[in-house]
């Protein structure tokens, strides 16, 4: 009798996996949504057009052609930097945290959510090159042994910037396309098209699903998990000291770190949910990414949201608790200054929609999670912006005080690196299995066996 | 003897002299001598010797080098093929010369690389300005290589050439010899030069019906009138601020710009510098209607209209009994005056009572009678024959020309070195009347508006590159030789003079610089069979020694101005008035093709590129405007459109504008308004009954700062004098955690002595041509991208109205613990074993952290490439000790580090320490105030570690502990009342 319910079982459970398998490897070879797929492309392609006339233009003529000046040396580039980067967080965050931590509904979100750290981190990687006055020299911020006998200055920030964004990106990177090999490897086998199943053939590095195969994948996908998800508390405490380690008042405070990575993972979690919610939507993949998927995206974002907000609570207490002339003088010109728009735009866009997210009807309405995460995006944009501006444009000598206005070529660059974004995660989506098929199923499998090992032990017990 | 060679250099150090024991040494006999003596001493029969054999190896080796590569010399390009004697490629040369400056000479040292004059300083040896130089004087050397210069004879608007100048001048000579130059005009600026002089007397006595006018805007010659009213006869003034316990000047800007700037400038620090070592008083009153350099230097200002300061005078006078009825004045105005008074009774005979040469004649008389009273003249006033030349028409020299013009009584007119049409008012339609003239002339460094309209236009030598004397405001002669070959085909404005004379420059006699032989021929007859030598060593100094103007006190010819100010009670104008002054960076407008003083931020606005209508924030709010806004300016019906400015601390009913804006054609094209649009016929510069009319429209001003409030931060000190004995030290020791460096000696800091500094500009100029330093233009500077590694700030503290005003120079300031340094990740940022912070050009790549990071907000960045565009005439001035920085790469200040450098080599090749003062930067050197000292502060003996030393040395942010090496001096107060409370305004 149990075994026959075993068998028929096992049989169910073939089943679906069969399913999963299917629903999810179907999307790169026959795309149901060709053509709104392509416009979307052809948009993001005029982009990256838009980048490289904007680059070009940049690198011809210098940063002139930017807003910045003195006393505001950074401007949207540096904003940007960390704005990318702090999104990229996130994807780190759930596939690998979660994975350390066992949680299973993460197996829905993490292939894309990764694919959404690699595209950031490019983008965040470029800005810094883009912004140096002579980005021919960039190379220069690496150890390198060279005929000078000079070494990277270790005391600069920018150094560990260097390091970090490198050491994020090629973790990331591994820590991708480790996770996406077996599924390649399906998408091998089940490749119509010769030319499927030789690229797809190659990238699967002659997986085969063997024991042995699985024991290897096993460990070096949770190592790599295991170094990064460190990383992106050091990456973003890193970035951070960009700002802390300067001595000019409203930068140089210990709450950055937390601050920073905090902020990361609140903007990170709510483009992933937003991802998530168009992707569900546009592929019909509401079975796998589900209303509790949703659910536990939005407390997570709820969570982190109110943790960055603690952060500007202890940001404003700091300065005032200082009483140091500059540090209150900063707090009140970030409140009341010239670019008071970009601080409460940040507070109010990150603070108050996010508290419809305490209801769990809300919480499941992609719609209103949808614009909720917009709005954190925006927010958190923003709040880069004030942390960068409001500081920089009246630091200490009332005779250096400036203004920055960001020029046409910078918000072009801006756009352009949305497309540079956004083409490399389109390609993702059309070419790749964007879900772990078959960590999914993997996932099915324990979570049946939990939940009937826990419904036996209950029985035993009774 | 007839040769004199063409020009004598000045060594810094004076080459020792050729051993008698060496030209004997290479006697014949000796030689023959030596070698019977000592055979291996002799020189070598067979002409090797070892210099030649080493020459010959290295000559073989390079050959055989030849063979293994293929590369070949530049066929263009032409070696140096004999060098010149004396002349060592790399090591500057300097000469003694002068520049003009509003007529008058200014003394200066041109340092010269192979023939490239790169940096002018002031001459140390002259008296008066003793190395001080002014802005307008450095920048000179902009000039010389302006590539808008012109640069040909132009005849009709079209080229013409000199022959065909020498054909018309000779042709016209013949003319006006048959009529007695009948219609022939001069028209020139000031005239000090004895040989133009000479020339002029000698043509007005071949023509006798010729006349000589002159045109000087801003001259301040009405103070010609009170001496004619009080002495007979015209005077210059001469000032003696150094032995003034007391100055009090009445709108009398003396320590502004102008020609007897660096002169004033000087004296009245060595006054306040006794003051502070506790000799004698320094105390300064000024009664103003905008804030001016020496309203801000003052201990009292008092904020007066124009016609304010008339009563102020006369109120003077009147306490001090010379005059009958006291003015009624009352508050503010009265307790001022009771003060004044009082200490000016005090300091009877070391006091100093100066009226602006704006004020009505009568009251600037006044002003010298008060003098009298206080037993001042003969001490720290005197007077002097008049070193210009004057025209005998006096200040309506111009009206008078103008007006014969009209009435077509001028057929030929001559204007030498002027430009009329841009610097007279256009009420007097100078251009009309030009119209009316048969054979316009005119000569100058620009094809400007007057040259557009004349019929010859011919071009002039700058005066670095001509020969001709000049005498500076005390009457010094300097003998102006050329630091280098004319640029183009220009003549000197002595030649031009001569060729009118219908002499030909290619004629006998005149060789190859005629200029030359009619200067000399000047001062040939005065110096006799000394000719030679003295022209030497006048060559060398720069000036003729006891050539200055003997001062004299005369006897009073008329006490009248006593009654007749009274008399003449100022009738207060309803409405506004309007002051047009000289601008403090392009003056009349004669610097504004000089980028440089283009870009130098005003003193006290710090607008760059232009002007605006200055108001004061009283007048603002009351007509609701704001920076920027575009007003129409309206007087009798004329009318000029410009933007507003708010200077806090002006007078609510004044209007000012500097002139020298909105020119036409050329680099000033565009920049600012030019207020000649507004100035009636008669030329007076303060007119009443001004209207405003707001257009509501915005006009764009660039300034470097547009905040000036200090909002109650310390950033400039101030202690009060009787404090000063017992001050607790205002430098503030604060802990670190990073190891205190190991500093060699020498180790290099700065001092800054706020309470000398007047703001004059001289070093943020010194600084922009000793260290190559671009400018940005108009935009770029609206964007806060100015490169300027030296900058003076201005603060307002007080209330907004009447506040209280400061200068405060900010290099860099070579912090010991530099966050900027810590920020660099390339090593770019970095210190060196003396005490400097250095920026590694080559090293950088431009990520603005040092700047990021930096308080003082000192660092310049490269956003463009600035330099590589600069036309080939600007490149050849450039200091060739000094990178020219590439586009991406930030600068600083380096505390001249090519100075340093150069300093340690000498003294290293002379195997000893650097002496303390043998490094001076070039801020130090120009500064007329001596404000900043410089040198080895681990040495407690040396001149910048006594004034570290003083109790009231600070740290500008000192609260930051990055232990800066600049470090600033607070001002002393000497204010009776306590200072108004420090309220913060905006």
């Amino acid at each position: 009798m149990a075994q026959e319910t075993q068998g028929a079982e096992g049989t169910q459970r073939l089943e679906r996996g069969e399913h999963i398998t299917r629903e999810i490897t179907r999307i790169p070879q026959r795309f149901p949504p060709e053509r709104v797929w392509l416009v979307c492309f052809a948009a993001s392609l005029c982009l990256l057009a838009l980048f490289a006339v904007s680059a070009f233009v940049l690198f011809r003529n210098g940063v002139g052609m930017w807003g910045n000046n003195i006393p505001v040396n950074w401007g949207l580039a540096i904003s940007n930097y960390i704005f990318f980067v702090g999104i990229g967080h996130a994807g780190t965050l759930i596939s690998a945290m979660l994975l350390i931590l066992n949680e299973h509904w993460r197996n829905a979100l993490n292939r894309f959510a990764e694919a959404m750290t690699l595209v950031a981190v490019i983008c965040a990687g470029l800005y810094p090159i883009l912004h140096l006055g002579r980005y021919w020299r960039f190379y220069w911020m690496a150890p390198y042994p060279n005929t000078m006998d000079l070494w990277p200055q270790f005391k600069s920030p920018l150094t560990w910037d260097f390091f970090a964004v490198l050491t994020y990106l090629i973790v990331s990177l591994l820590f991708w396309y480790i996770g996406i090999v077996p599924d390649l490897a399906t998408m091998r086998d089940r490749s119509k098209k010769r030319r499927g199943q030789v690229l797809y053939g190659i990238f699967a590095l002659g997986w085969r699903g063997s024991a042995r195969h699985w024991q290897r994948w096993n460990q070096a996908y949770r190592v790599t998990a295991a170094i990064a998800v460190p990383l992106v508390v050091s990456v973003h405490s890193e970035i951070s000291l960009l700002f802390a380690a300067g001595p000019i008042a409203g930068w140089t405070s210990t709450v950055f770190p937390p601050y920073f990575v905090m902020g990361a993972a609140f903007s990170g979690f709510a483009v992933v949910s937003m991802i998530a919610i168009v992707l569900r939507h546009a592929f019909g993949l509401h079975d796998v990414v589900t209303d509790r998927h949703l659910d536990l995206l939005a407390k997570l974002l709820l969570a982190c949201g109110l943790m960055t907000s603690f952060g500007y609570v202890a940001e404003a207490f700091d300065a005032l608790y200082s009483g140091e002339d500059y540090d209150v003088q900063t707090l009140v010109d970030r409140l009341s200054g010239q670019y008071a728009w970009s601080y409460w735009g940040a507070v109010i866009l990150n603070f108050v929609p996010l508290q419809l997210l305490w209801w769990k009807a809300v919480r499941q309405k992609p719609v209103v999670l949808f614009v909720v995460g917009g709005c954190v995006v925006v927010g958190m944009w923003l709040e880069r912006y004030m942390l960068l501006v409001t500081t920089l444009y009246r630091d200490y000598l009332v005779s250096s005080y400036g203004e920055y206005h960001a020029s046409f070529w910078e918000w072009s660059l801006f756009a352009g690196m949305l497309g540079v974004f956004f083409t490399p995660f389109l390609l993702f989506v059309r070419y790749l299995p964007m879900i772990s098929a078959f960590e999914i199923k993997e996932a099915l499998f324990e979570d049946r066996g939990e939940r009937k090992g826990k419904a036996g032990g209950a029985s035993v017990h009774a | 003897m007839q040769h004199v060679p063409p020009v004598t250099p000045v060594q810094k150090k004076q080459a020792a002299p050729r051993s008698v024991l060496q030209d004997f040494a290479e006697e014949r006999s000796m030689i023959a001598r030596l070698s019977a003596e000592f055979p291996a001493l002799a020189p070598d029969a067979t002409g090797i010797n070892r210099r030649s054999l080493l020459k010959a190896m290295g000559a073989s080796l390079a050959l055989a080098g030849v063979a293994g590569c293929t590369s070949q010399a530049d066929e263009t390009a032409m070696p140096y093929v004999e060098q010149p004697e004396g002349e060592t490629p790399g090591i500057a040369r300097w000469y003694a010369t002068a520049t003009s400056f509003a007529g008058y000479a200014q003394p200066v040292f041109g340092k010269t690389y192979s023939g490239r004059p790169v940096k002018l300083e002031g001459n140390a040896r002259d008296q008066a300005t003793r190395g001080a130089i002014d802005p307008f004087t450095q920048a000179a050397l902009l000039g010389l290589y302006d590539p808008h210069r012109s640069q040909a004879p132009r005849y009709l608007g079209q080229p013409g050439s000199w022959t065909r100048w020498e054909r018309w001048s000779v042709e016209e000579a013949a003319r006006l010899d048959r009529n007695g130059g009948n219609g022939l005009r001069f028209l020139t600026g000031r005239v000090t030069s004895p040989t133009l002089r000479r020339q002029m007397a000698n043509l007005l006595q071949r023509w006798p019906n010729a006349r000589w006018h002159t045109h000087e805007p801003f001259s301040a010659d009405e103070a010609h009138d009170a001496t004619s009213a009080v002495f007979g006869r015209p005077l210059d003034r001469h000032l003696r601020p150094d032995r003034a316990d007391v100055i009090v000047a009445l709108d009398d800007d003396f320590l502004g710009p102008g020609p007897w700037q660096v002169r004033h400038a000087r004296d009245w620090s060595d006054k306040r510098r006794a003051m502070q070592q506790g000799q004698g008083e320094s105390w300064m009153a000024v009664a103003e209607p905008l804030p001016t350099l020496t309203g801000v230097t003052a201990t009292q200002r008092l904020i007066a209209h124009h016609d304010k300061v008339a009563l102020l005078v006369r109120g003077l006078a009147a306490r001090l009994g010379l005059v009958e009825s006291p003015p009624i004045l009352e508050g503010q105005e009265a307790a001022w005056l009771d003060e004044v008074h009082a200490r000016l009774q005090a300091s009877r005979g070391t006091s100093l009572v100066l009226v602006g040469h704006t004020q009505p004649t009568e009251v600037q008389a006044l002003g010298l009678l008060i003098n009298e009273a206080l037993g001042n003249w003969g001490r720290t006033i005197s007077f002097r024959t008049p070193v210009a030349a004057l025209a005998p028409e006096g200040n309506r020299s111009l009206q008078v020309l103008v007006e014969e013009m009209l009435q077509g009584r001028v057929s030929t007119l001559v204007m030498l070195d002027t430009d009329p049409l841009a610097t007279t008012p256009a009420a007097l339609e100078f251009g009309a009347a030009l119209a009316n003239v048969e054979a316009a002339v005119h000569a100058g460094l620009y094809a400007d508006e007057t040259a557009a309209l004349s019929h010859w236009h011919l071009p002039i030598e700058h005066p670095l590159e001509s020969w001709t004397d000049l005498r500076a405001p005390d009457g010094t002669v300097t003998v102006v030789q050329p630091l280098v070959k004319p640029f183009w085909s220009v003549r000197s404005q002595h030649e031009i003079l001569d060729n009118l004379a219908g002499h030909q420059n290619t004629l006998a006699g005149h060789q190859n610089t005629p200029a030359r032989a009619i200067v000399q021929q000047s001062w040939r007859a005065d110096w006799g069979v000394n000719f030679e030598e003295r022209w030497a060593q006048a060559l060398l100094d720069g000036f003729v020694d006891d050539t200055a103007e003997p001062t004299v006190v005369p006897a009073v010819q008329s006490r009248a101005a006593a009654s007749t100010a009274e008399a003449a009670e100022p009738a207060f104008a309803s409405g506004l008035t309007l002051l047009v002054r000289p601008d403090p960076t392009i003056w009349d407008g004669r610097y504004s093709e000089i980028a440089w003083l283009q870009e130098l931020p005003k003193p006290i606005t710090k607008i760059t590129w232009g002007n605006a209508v200055l108001v004061s924030p009283a007048l603002a709010a009351d007509r609701g405007l704001a920076n920027e806004d575009a007003v129409e300016v309206l007087v009798d019906g004329r009318s000029l459109r410009g933007p507003v400015w708010i200077v806090p601390g002006q007078d609510p009913a004044t209007v000012v504008i500097f002139a020298g804006g909105g020119r036409s054609g050329g680099l000033a094209e565009g920049y600012g308004i030019d207020p000649m649009q507004l100035l009636p016929a008669n030329g007076k510069t303060v007119v009443s009954g001004v209207e405003l009319r707001p257009t509501g429209e915005q006009m764009p001003v660039a300034t470097t700062q547009p905040h000036h409030a200090m909002h109650g931060h310390d950033f400039v000190r101030s202690v009060k004098r009787e404090d000063l004995p017992d001050l607790e030290p205002m430098l503030e020791e604060h802990p670190s955690f990073y190891p205190e460096p190991d500093w060699s000696s020498p180790s290099w800091g700065m001092a800054i002595d706020l309470d000398v500094c007047i703001g004059c500009n001289a070093c943020v100029i010194a600084c922009q041509s000793e260290n190559n330093i671009p400018v940005v233009g108009k935009e770029l500077v609206a964007q806060g991208r100015e490169m300027h590694w030296l900058r003076v700030d201005h603060y307002h503290e007080g209330p907004v109205q009447e506040p209280d005003m400061a200068f405060q120079p900010v290099p860099c300031m070579h912090c010991e613990q530099a966050p900027c340094e810590m920020g660099c990740p390339v090593n770019a940022a970095v210190h060196s074993y003396d005490g400097l912070n250095l920026q590694v050009y080559n090293r950088c790549i431009g990520t603005r952290t040092c700047s990021s990071f930096c308080p003082y907000k000192v660092r310049r960045f490269n956003w463009f490439d600035f330099t590589q565009e600069d036309p080939e005439s600007l490149q050849a001035m450039r200091n060739p000790e000094v990178t020219v920085r590439q586009r991406g790469v930030m600068e600083k200040c380096t505390y001249c580090i090519q100075r340093i450098a150069n300093t340690r080599i000498e003294a290293q090749k002379e195997g000893r320490p650097i002496a303390d003062g043998e490094v001076v930067t070039a801020c130090q050197a120009a500064c007329p105030t001596t404000a900043i000292t410089f040198g080895n502060v681990l040495d407690p003996d040396t001149v910048v570690s006594r004034q570290k030393a003083q109790a009231r040395n600070y740290a500008l942010l000192g609260e930051l502990n990055t232990r800066p090496r600049t470090t600033y001096l607070a001002k002393i107060s000497d204010r009776a009342e306590p200072a108004p409370p420090s309220e913060i305004k905006s």
